[in-house]
């Protein structure tokens, strides 16, 4: 069922993606819905689930985007891993919860994606600072809406939407 | 081997980062050559392609329909500008009729008023009544412009009446048609004379023309100036139907020159009177 949603969730962000590519195209250098997919579904305390998730959402982010094949899979892998790994030892619930991991998880996601950038490519990436601010706060705000969105219809909480591993 | 993988998250991390690692610089050699895409990249492409394709389709109809619809708001704005026009036009290709109707029967009028050696006003009828026993109009001119009773009134068409009554900026006229009217009248073709008088059905029946006299159908009839009150050669009717009397005259009917049903414009003659110590002067 969790993947069902996962999958669902997919969609919807390559919607968006698409949406925003045909229409305002500058948008996606502000807003990032796959990292708000990642994090929801990271937010349950899933190492592995946060993995495959990332792994998946990059590549299909990668794939209708002109980036490296796999540059955004590596990112959003290693922060969904993080915060996984951060809700796995503490219970975070809730919408400031899930605001900061956002905040945190994009912020980490645009410094991988420069370091990746500037290592395989030998290329730094134009105004970065202040792309990485306003990306932070547009996502994270408008993360934080659908965040509030899905707990009003869903009424479920998403550390209890994914199951916690056993064990190490 | 799923179970061992689920034990060990931190090892799949790494592996996963590492193979990423590994197909990112795939990706960089390949495109370096040439090759845009890898066949996974292409894979996973053609595994979500329906996705973007469904949005783009849906954004076009979209586009498509929002479009559509202000073509049609700006083509139902365009209507009804175009029926307001239609409208005024309309409107005032009426006015421009109007005002050619009146200019021409203006241009008849004025031309007919000239044909008169005496003062000529020009009036409007405001009220018809032809439909009553007594037959009449009423003028928006009168005793200010200088209109008398027994005034003459005249129409290109022919004779229309006498003024019997003025106030400041009003007259009644008293048409020929009406039985209490009478005109002296002369039959043009031979000169005879005689007296035309209102038949109370909206003709006019000539007397005292003998019975041996000589008249025919369509014989033209005018005024004689022998009443002192209608000038001479106004045209008046034509003859109908002639029967031979049971007396000495002929009852003659006649047709009036003028159509009282649609008058507008009339011209009243401002005639000199004869006056009436010498009407009623006896030796």
């Amino acid at each position: 069922m969790r993947w069902l949603r996962f999958l669902i969730g997919l969609l919807i962000a390559l919607t968006l993606h698409s949406l925003l590519g045909s229409f305002f195209p500058n948008a996606l250098a502000f807003f990032n819905p796959y990292i708000v997919l990642v994090v929801y579904y990271s937010m349950g305390g899933n190492l592995f689930g946060a993995i495959v998730a990332g792994v998946i959402a990059g590549l299909v982010q990668d794939s209708f985007s002109g980036s490296l094949f796999g540059l955004h899979a590596f990112a959003l892998t290693f922060c969904g891993y993080l915060v996984a790994y951060i809700n796995s030892r503490l219970v975070l619930r809730g919408p400031l919860a899930f605001g900061l991991s956002l905040v945190g998880s994009v912020i980490l996601h645009e410094i991988v994606i420069f370091i990746l950038v500037n290592f395989l490519q030998n290329r730094k990436i134009d105004l970065f600072e202040q792309g990485m601010i306003v990306k932070t706060l547009i996502t994270s705000t408008f993360g934080v809406l659908i965040y509030l969105l899905l707990s009003l219809f869903l009424r479920e909480e998403p550390l209890e939407a994914t199951k916690r591993p056993t064990s190490w | 081997m799923q179970v061992a993988v689920e034990r060990r998250p931190t090892l799949l991390f790494l592996i996963v980062l590492a193979a990423l690692l590994v197909v990112m610089s795939w990706s960089k050699k390949t495109r370096v050559v040439g090759e845009t895409r890898t066949l996974f990249e292409r894979s996973v492409m053609t595994v979500f392609s329906p996705v973007p394709k469904t949005v783009n389709l849906l954004g076009q109809n979209t586009q498509d329909m929002y479009h559509g619809y202000l073509d049609m708001r700006r083509s139902v704005a365009e209507n009804l500008t175009l029926h307001r026009q239609v409208a005024e036009l309309t409107k005032e290709n009426l006015m421009l009729r109007r005002s050619y109707g009146d200019l021409s029967r203006m241009r008849s009028i004025l031309s007919y008023s000239e044909e008169f050696s005496t003062p000529v006003v020009l009036a409007q009828v405001v009220l018809l009544d032809t439909s009553g026993r007594f037959k009449s109009i009423i003028l928006d001119q009168g005793s200010d412009a200088g209109i008398e009773v027994n005034d003459p009134v005249v129409h290109p068409g022919g004779l229309i009446g006498r003024v019997v009554l003025t106030t400041k900026d009003l007259s009644k006229v008293q048409l020929v048609i009406d039985t209490n009217s009478s005109a002296g009248a002369l039959i043009e073709r031979t000169r005879r004379q005689g007296v035309v008088r209102g038949d109370g059905r909206g003709g006019l029946q000539m007397g005292f023309i003998p019975s041996l006299a000589d008249v025919v159908l369509g014989d033209k009839i005018l005024t004689a100036g022998i009443d002192g009150i209608y000038p001479k050669g106004i045209p008046v009717a034509t003859v109908v139907k002639t029967l031979e009397g049971k007396d000495l005259f002929k009852t003659i009917e006649l047709r009036p020159t003028a159509d009282f049903s649609s008058l507008e414009e009339v011209m009243v003659l401002r005639t000199e009177k004869i006056p009436p110590q010498v009407v009623g002067y006896q030796p």
